[in-house]
């Protein structure tokens, strides 16, 4: 691709006019995508917590000064009162001067083991923005600060004041579409419904259940039951071929479409996938997201009868929202992920898949370090893990705060302006997945606001 | 065609109607109308058609049966039946839930009995009353605001089964009343107290970093009144001179109202009317005068007494905003309950939502300005009134596309997942031999894992989908939305398309006998009757379902009909005319 180019197309993306001079969505992707194919496989997992993890308790400072900056800005230890704070006793030892919630001792494991990073206090930004730009009238922050489905959107989007319909892992597939052509899946499949994240511009999203597709009942393979197929293919493809139809037949239509198209796929390769002894298919358990982990580990199995070179997948778990029972909720909140994670990672190894994906954290937003009585609230930068074996692990990354009321990041009952964007945690993930660096503003649209591009916690 | 003036609201007059149906013939499914007379001294009563009625009913109740289209037309002509219509479903008695909820109690509750099994029969008698019950138009009312008034049994209501039932009450109780009265119903019912913990919140203490919990103080605005930024009257953003949208309050507002909603708990148990805030308990069983369903009670000594700030807007109460300190946790209720009603934006807000629940996924900004002066101004200075607003709704000109010719890409939405199955269930009289509807054995893995959402079973406060969604595509790219195809997914369309396919290959009139007694089946035997002659049967199934067979697309007709007569079984036969039709482009759009 030629330089001249591919310097417009950052420039444009810097100044957040992304679509500039009357070129429509379709050709700037079309433009920007790269040469050939990839020669070896890369998957990414996005991990959401959805609620807004509180995760000052999740990775928590341990020397004395800022143990007790924190421990007194949660009101005291836990259980003690209204207090929140983590006893430093019980916190997990991870790195010279940081412990991890005791009960995530499988995402030690993986720190110890420099299999897991963490990024501390990143969140959406358009711009670095320091206490006294905050406070200043106009300064530009995305909208709606500690609002749930605003900032999910912004994690999801990294849309900044533009009002994109699309997430930055659907305008990934969207930059690489000509270099995974011929793969049989879309790039984004989500295990977990539907978000802006993997939405593109011109990609779509495979939404499948936690445990692969649902094939159609009333389908077979011959006579009458195979006539059924093709007989109700006939009417969605009309259907969606319709001009005098509404719009909302024609995308009820198109998502038939790809049902139909897409089931048996999955389905075949699925049974065909192997088994993993980290993630058993039977006499175990297994947490939603265990279960999640487990298909997204089948279908890494099974990229190769996919043709899959690259991959995004989505899946997610639940009741992050801790204005109350936060003490008692969090063992079971972040001790779950951390298990899950664990072992999807050790099914990784199994498979000697663990240095082509990495998994990685998202959430709403962090959470106030003051106590609301039993629990905290919206807002804004926070913590989050990366994990696999590609990643740069047993390192945090970004500047953790001192957690002190009234600190120069804190926007108010310990709210953290974020000091790493979401825009730059997610071109160092694309970055290594294999978007080139000057299409980076096209998935990132800030990132040009930011002078380092890469945090460099990827290998 | 030119769309109808703006600024008429209501139905149309006789010769506005018959003019607009002449010059509107393109439309498939329209009965054709006689041409207008010249200057006919009386009007001539027409009455609605069939296919009109099912575009009404299909926005009013939970899914257009033939029966009722037919009482609707019987009620008069175009010009009154829609309006007699709601009149009489306005005097109904409201159904609930609560008491078949208490009758399945065991009693006495033995020790260790699983509390929240007794969600099930909240989720058993909702489909009892959306199938059967008589007061249709609240019951849809009271679904939509289920869906902006959210609370779920997922999450800390598990175990508070009479809360969660009595709150779907409280909502079809207030459906078609009183905003204000809703507003404030809602903010004192100890499920949503429990929900977004104003339940046992609390005034801050001085010298510690302890302060009231935000959580109701945000979604009460965010969600349940006036939106995140401020509105013009037709529901669009007002911009400030840099083209950005103005937020309707900051973080210092919701820190204000998080204050005024302290000292906040479950009401006093009857077992102990001397309780206090840190003793008082909820009441597990449904015994007289239990506090499950009561109003919190104000516990003075914990509510927050210094002034707080509220929303400021012109003629904004109290005065600068501010609500005094030192009044009785009881005033600042009232004076910040008063504040959040009387924002301009409420009338926009709350219609636009109730429109894009009940007709059309992108009213016009004229169609939300009538409605929302509706809700400004019933007509007799009343603001608030829900039953004028949603009759505003539903008789409004672009509630009624093919009569009126608005723009047919914008006109309608896609049916809520649930909806599809109620109106078919409806069409089909659909029953169990137990007398039982939906019982969760009719949903492998619960009604959410089929049909993605389900009454008190949203994932969190946001729903089950979002207003603002737009799938990747032409939706989005025309800057319009589609809400309910966020539920839309490869996923959850195969499982409503297979669940569609069991139920009328295995689970009709002819399979009963065989099974199970709380599975639902339907009454296939007019289906039956007619199953030699392709033509007519597909013809029954879409009068059943679409109102009439003009609605289908030739395709699908033509496809539905080759593959009946590709099998000689009368059940393969039935349960291909009802699966093609059930799953059809056409009947997912409510139009």
């Amino acid at each position: 691709m030629n330089n001249q180019r591919r310097r417009f197309l950052k420039a444009a993306a810097a100044g957040g006019a992304l679509y500039a001079f009357g070129r429509t969505p379709d050709t700037v992707y079309a433009q920007a995508t790269g040469v050939g194919g990839f020669g070896d496989y890369k998957a990414l997992v996005c991990l959401f917590m959805f609620g807004g993890n509180d995760s000052w308790n999740m990775v928590v400072p341990t020397t004395p000064a800022e143990y007790n900056a924190y421990n007194t800005s949660r009101g005291g230890d836990a259980g003690v009162g209204s207090g929140l704070a983590i006893p430093l006793a019980s916190l997990l030892p991870i790195n010279s001067g940081f412990g991890l919630h005791p009960s995530m001792t499988g995402m030690q494991s993986l720190f110890t083991a420099q299999r897991a990073a963490v990024i501390a206090n990143v969140g959406p930004l358009i711009r670095p923005t320091t206490k006294a730009q905050y406070q200043t009238a106009g300064w530009e922050l995305p909208p709606q600060l500690f609002s749930h489905n605003d900032q999910q959107d912004q994690w999801h989007s990294l849309r900044g004041k533009a009002l994109l319909k699309s997430g930055w892992g659907g305008r990934v597939a969207d930059v690489l579409a000509a270099q995974i052509g011929s793969q049989q899946l879309p790039l984004n499949v989500s295990l977990a419904g539907q978000t802006y994240f993997q939405a593109g511009v011109n990609a779509r999203p495979y939404v499948m259940g936690s445990n692969g597709a649902t094939t159609f009942a009333g389908f077979g393979s011959s006579g009458v039951n195979f006539a059924r197929r093709q007989a109700f293919e006939s009417v969605i493809n009309a259907a969606q071929a319709s001009t005098s139809n509404t719009v909302y037949e024609r995308s009820f239509a198109t998502v038939q479409q790809r049902a139909v198209q897409f089931a048996d796929l999955v389905n075949g390769a699925l049974a065909q996938a192997r088994s993993f002894t980290a993630l058993p298919d039977s006499g175990v358990t297994l947490s939603p997201l265990q279960t999640q982990l487990r298909t997204v580990a089948k279908m890494i199995s099974s990229r190769t009868s996919l043709s899959m070179s690259r991959q995004v997948f989505f899946v997610s778990a639940g009741g992050f929202d801790t204005h109350d029972d936060l003490v008692a909720d969090q063992p079971g909140l972040l001790g779950g992920v951390s298990t899950a994670v664990k072992s999807f990672y050790d099914a990784l190894t199994e498979m000697g898949m663990e240095n082509s994906t990495t998994l990685f954290t998202h959430s709403d937003f962090g959470r106030t370090l003051t106590s609301n009585g039993d629990g905290s609230d919206h807002a804004w930068g926070g913590v989050q893990f990366v994990v696999g074996g590609a990643v740069r692990g047993g390192t945090i990354y970004g500047d953790y705060p001192l957690l002190q009321i009234g600190s120069t990041q804190d926007v108010g009952a310990g709210r953290f302006i974020p000091s790493v964007s979401v825009d730059q945690y997610a071109a160092t993930l694309a970055s290594w997945f294999g978007v080139a660096d000057p299409d980076l503003g096209l998935v990132a649209p800030s990132i040009g606001n930011f002078a380092q591009r890469n945090l460099g916690f990827m290998a | 065609m030119q769309r109808r003036g703006t600024g008429q609201a209501g139905w149309l007059s006789v010769a506005t109607a018959l003019m607009l149906s002449a010059c509107g013939g393109g439309d498939s499914g329209m009965a054709p109308l006689p041409p207008v007379s010249p200057a006919p001294p009386a009007p001539v009563p027409v009455a609605v058609t069939k296919d009109e009625a099912f575009r009404f009913l299909n926005q009013s109740t939970f899914g257009a049966t033939e029966a009722e289209a037919a009482r609707l037309i019987a009620l008069g002509d175009v010009t009154n039946s829609y309006s007699r219509w709601i009149d009489a479903e306005l005097a109904k008695p409201v159904s609930t839930l609560l008491p078949y909820v208490e009758a399945a109690y065991p009693n006495p509750v033995p020790t260790g009995f699983n509390i929240a099994s007794l969600n099930a029969p909240r989720v058993e008698k909702w489909f009892d009353n959306t199938l059967k019950g008589n007061d249709q138009l609240r019951q849809r009312v009271a679904w939509a605001l289920s869906q902006i008034f959210v609370v779920s049994q997922v999450g800390a209501l598990q175990n508070l089964p009479s809360a969660t039932a009595d709150f779907y009450d409280l909502l079809a109780r207030d459906a078609l009343g009183d905003y204000r009265k809703l507003l404030e119903d809602v903010t004192l019912h100890p499920a949503m107290g429990v929900y977004l913990s104003m339940l046992g919140n609390q005034q801050a203490v001085t010298g510690t970093n302890l302060r009231p919990d935000e959580n109701y103080a945000r979604e009460v605005m965010q969600l349940m009144s006036i939106g995140l930024v401020q509105l013009n009257t037709d529901g669009s953003a007002q911009l400030d001179a840099g083209g950005q949208p103005i937020p309707t309050y900051d973080q210092n507002t919701i820190e204000g109202f998080a204050r005024v909603f302290t000292g906040w708990k479950w009401a006093c148990p009857s077992t102990n009317p001397t309780c206090t805030f840190t003793n008082t308990r909820p009441q597990l069983a449904p015994v007289a005068g239990y506090n499950q369903i009561l109003p919190m009670q104000l516990y003075t000594a914990q509510h927050e007494t210094g002034t707080k700030k509220v929303l400021s807007y012109a003629g904004a109460l109290p005065s600068g905003a501010l609500i005094p300190a030192n009044q009785t946790g009881t005033r600042d209720l009232q004076d910040a309950l008063d504040n959040i009603a009387n924002h301009p934006n409420v009338g926009p807000f709350i219609s636009k939502q109730l429109i894009q629940k009940l007709v059309t996924s992108n009213p016009s900004p004229a169609y939300v300005q009538r409605v929302a002066a509706t809700f400004n101004n019933d007509g007799s200075g009343k603001r608030g009134n829900l039953a004028a607003v949603v009759r505003s709704i539903l008789l409004d000109a672009e509630a009624h596309p093919a009569t009126t010719g608005v723009a047919p890409a914008a006109a309608g939405k896609v049916k809520e997942p649930l909806l599809r199955l109620t109106q078919f269930w409806r069409a089909y009289n659909a029953q169990s031999a137990s007398g039982k509807s939906g019982v969760a054995r009719n949903f492998a893995g619960g009604v959410t894992a089929v049909f993605g959402e389900g009454p008190g079973l949203s994932p969190s406060v946001f729903n089950f989908y979002s207003p603002g969604y737009a799938p990747p595509g032409e939706i989005a790219n025309q800057g319009m939305v589609a809400p309910e195809l966020q539920l839309a997914t490869e996923y959850l369309n195969t499982q409503a398309t297979n669940y569609f396919w069991t139920q009328a290959i295995a689970r009709t009139i002819t399979q009963a006998p065989t099974l199970n007694v709380d599975d639902m089946f339907i009454n296939t035997t007019e289906e039956i009757a007619l199953a030699a002659d392709s033509e007519a049967l597909v013809n029954r199934v879409a009068d059943r379902l679409l109102g009439s067979p003009a609605r289908m697309g030739a395709e699908l007709k033509a496809q539905t009909k080759a593959q009946v007569d590709r099998s000689t079984n009368v059940n393969t036969r039935v349960a291909d005319a009802i699966y093609f039709v059930a799953t059809s482009p056409e009947y997912m759009l409510q139009r």
